[in-house]
């Protein structure tokens, strides 16, 4: 089985050289610094989050989200139309992003992630794969003070973010993820989160994986089984019933299943032997090439040396699966 | 009109000034000692004091100059916890977070010396403030508890004993900090039992403060929690959320929040009176305080004593109109 990194990587880590993000990013904010030396600094630390996790053995990696100041704005910033509002907490975390407010029509101006997606696979020997914030998402934790309904502004987040995906897939990318957290809160609003996903992806080639963190994804887990995508990444810590869910449901179409048994919002180590044990149960009755196993969020939550052991014990747990280990 | 109609307060925190920030700094980096950094929280904490007393507020804080993190802080004069490395916050920020790694238990006042001391510079009541059990919980990784209840209730035991020997110190205003509680309305029975353990027995007035989140999902079943008082964000939905009292009418006092504590701009004492009269259809005058919608430490000293004046201004003028209605 292989095992996979699920977004974010933690920027800092203990002692000066590890923290020389935060200092840069610092002198950059007071003119002490160009936009070239700092984006010199996030190359280096980009690099240093893809060494790290595949020391850790993961078999398919992302570039650790270094560059991004949070999830909504390294996107809303670069698109036409919104501009920066206020703090807002992020779900039910104690982390804070900058609030998007749609003050125009949302329009694509020019790729986002390309280049960093470029940069990234040119370092690592492992495929690294983009992730995108989901339409809904995005359109979810803004403010919308330009369009009339909801719908209509969520409908061109969609259109833009598509442009944002055939970038990618031009550039090369053979796999891209789509985040789409907020629509783990509201699992009624699925239909919804359906056509907006369908206009983001329409005519794509590349293998789309959607992340359902944040949250338990049990209710959603149906019916998401059934979109056009190739994989799905499933929150399997915050409600333990996904992982039954898994472990009895009949095995069901070709949508694979990126299983988040490693804790990413808690420091407490698991067991090589206790993320096995689940991994197996799931892959006993899914057939164990459908399911990647990979931790229940980004790991930015984590301090860097706790998410490095926790990405060790969770390639362990994969790369030993079946191999006579699962008494 | 009684004496206790409208009286005025804070939530908790004032702005750090740039020589407290400073020296802060200076103490992490080991360039200044405890008893130099000790100094200059208590400059700040006499000017925080000076300033309210000037501006003519009621019920008074210290502004907590000497605390970085609000749980880290108790975490850190608490049995039970290690304090985790460098996690973020929000954008360019970190903190260390706490990590719940043995049984909670009470060592020894956290707050009583400071709260004494701060009591002392002044003849107005020095509310006392700690952070309530379930934000503990909530804001802690958690090693060791085999239960998110488990552990908040072993953590109302020991906060329970800081409130009673704050309550001996003589407190007449205890206020137990709620701000994670609105997210997850699946635990509000876990922070009811909580609370209940906090203010068991104790005879001062005691508050709980929440801010952000899903108010109207744990409206009117919050009011359960054990104390007399909630300070709560309006101002920043335009006063909306007072409407709800029309259908389930608010049976304690209300800290009603009359100024937002994340924007620049200056509230007129026309708009925060407003408010007040607003939520006079539904309560005495005796029953509301008058308070910012939250904490002040993002705002700038200027902004929170400009803001903090048209408050007191505008509970002065609804009090009048009060006094020349009842005449």
């Amino acid at each position: 089985m292989i095992a996979s990194a699920l977004g974010s990587y933690p920027r800092i880590g203990e002692g000066a050289e590890a923290q020389k993000l935060r200092r840069s990013i610092q002198k950059f904010q007071a003119g002490g610094m160009t936009r070239e030396a700092l984006r010199e600094v996030e190359n280096e630390v980009t690099g240093e989050a893809i060494a790290e996790q595949e020391a850790a053995g993961l078999d398919w990696i992302t570039d650790g989200l270094v560059r991004w100041e949070d999830g909504q704005t390294y996107f809303a910033d670069r698109l036409e139309g919104f501009k920066r509002g206020q703090l807002i907490r992020y779900f039910d975390t104690n982390t804070y992003y900058r609030q998007p407010v749609a003050t125009g029509p949302i329009r694509w101006k020019a790729p986002i992630a390309v280049d960093d997606w470029k940069f990234a696979q040119a370092r690592a020997s492992k495929p690294v794969r983009p992730v995108v914030t989901g339409p809904y998402t995005l359109a979810r934790l803004s403010e919308n003070a330009h369009y009339g309904d909801f719908e209509s502004f969520a409908a061109d987040v969609a259109a833009a973010l598509h442009e944002e995906v055939r970038a990618l897939e031009e550039a090369g990318a053979k796999a891209i993820q789509i985040d789409e957290p907020a629509l783990v809160q509201d699992p009624s609003d699925e239909p919804l989160a359906k056509r907006l996903l369908a206009r983001t992806l329409a005519g794509t080639r590349a293998e789309i994986w959607v992340a359902l963190t944040m949250g338990s994804p049990v209710k959603l887990l149906d019916r998401a089984l059934e979109w056009a995508v190739a994989g799905l990444w499933l929150d399997g810590v915050s409600d333990p019933a996904l992982v039954e869910r898994l472990a009895t449901r009949a095995a069901a179409g070709t949508v694979k299943l990126g299983v988040g048994i490693v804790n990413a919002r808690n420091t407490r180590l698991e067991s090589a032997d206790q993320v096995r044990e689940a991994l197996a149960r799931v892959a006993d009755r899914q057939g164990a090439e459908r399911v990647v196993a990979t931790t229940s969020a980004g790991l930015e939550f984590l301090p860097r040396d706790r998410a490095q052991q926790k990405l060790a014990r969770l390639s362990e747990a994969a790369h030993t699966l079946g191999a006579g280990a699962r008494s | 009109m009684s004496n206790d109609a409208l009286l005025t307060s804070s939530i908790g925190s004032f702005p750090k000034p740039e020589y407290l920030t400073k020296a802060r700094t200076a103490f992490q980096q080991g360039k200044i000692g405890e008893p130099e950094l000790k100094a200059v929280e208590e400059r700040a904490t006499r000017e925080t004091i000076a300033m309210q007393e000037e501006l003519g507020m009621d019920i008074l804080v210290d502004g907590e100059m000497y605390r970085g993190d609000m749980a880290t802080y108790f975490a850190e004069n608490t049995d039970g916890f290690a304090i985790s490395g460098l996690v973020r916050s929000y954008g360019n920020r970190y903190y260390r977070k706490p990590i719940l790694t043995g049984p909670v238990r009470f060592r020894g006042p956290i707050t009583v010396e400071w709260w004494k001391w701060a009591q002392s510079l002044t003849s107005k009541p020095m509310k006392a403030i700690i952070t309530g059990p379930y934000t503990m919980m909530d804001w802690s990784f958690d090693e060791h508890y085999a239960s998110r209840r488990e552990a908040c209730l072993d953590l109302a035991r020991a906060l329970h004993e800081e409130v009673r020997e704050l309550a001996d110190a003589g407190a007449k205003y205890i206020q137990i900090d709620e701000p994670a509680l609105s997210v997850r309305v699946d635990e509000l029975d876990t922070a009811i039992d909580a609370m209940a353990i906090v203010t068991s027995g104790i005879k001062a007035t005691t508050l709980t403060h929440i801010c952000y989140g899903t108010f109207e999902q744990i409206y009117p079943r919050m009011l359960d929690l054990a104390v007399d008082e909630y300070d709560l964000a309006m101002a920043n939905t335009g006063f909306a959320l007072v409407d709800h009292f029309k259908k389930h009418p608010f049976t304690k006092t209300l800290g009603l929040g009359v100024f937002d504590v994340h924007t620049h701009r200056l509230e007129s004492v026309d708009e925060m009176r407003a408010g007040i009269e607003k939520t006079l259809q539904y309560l005495p005058p005796e029953r509301i305080r008058v308070v910012p919608d939250c904490g002040l430490k993002t705002r700038t000293w200027d902004e929170s004593r400009a803001k903090c004046a048209n408050m007191v201004q505008a509970a002065k003028q609804a009090r009048e109109k009060l006094s020349a209605a009842a005449r």
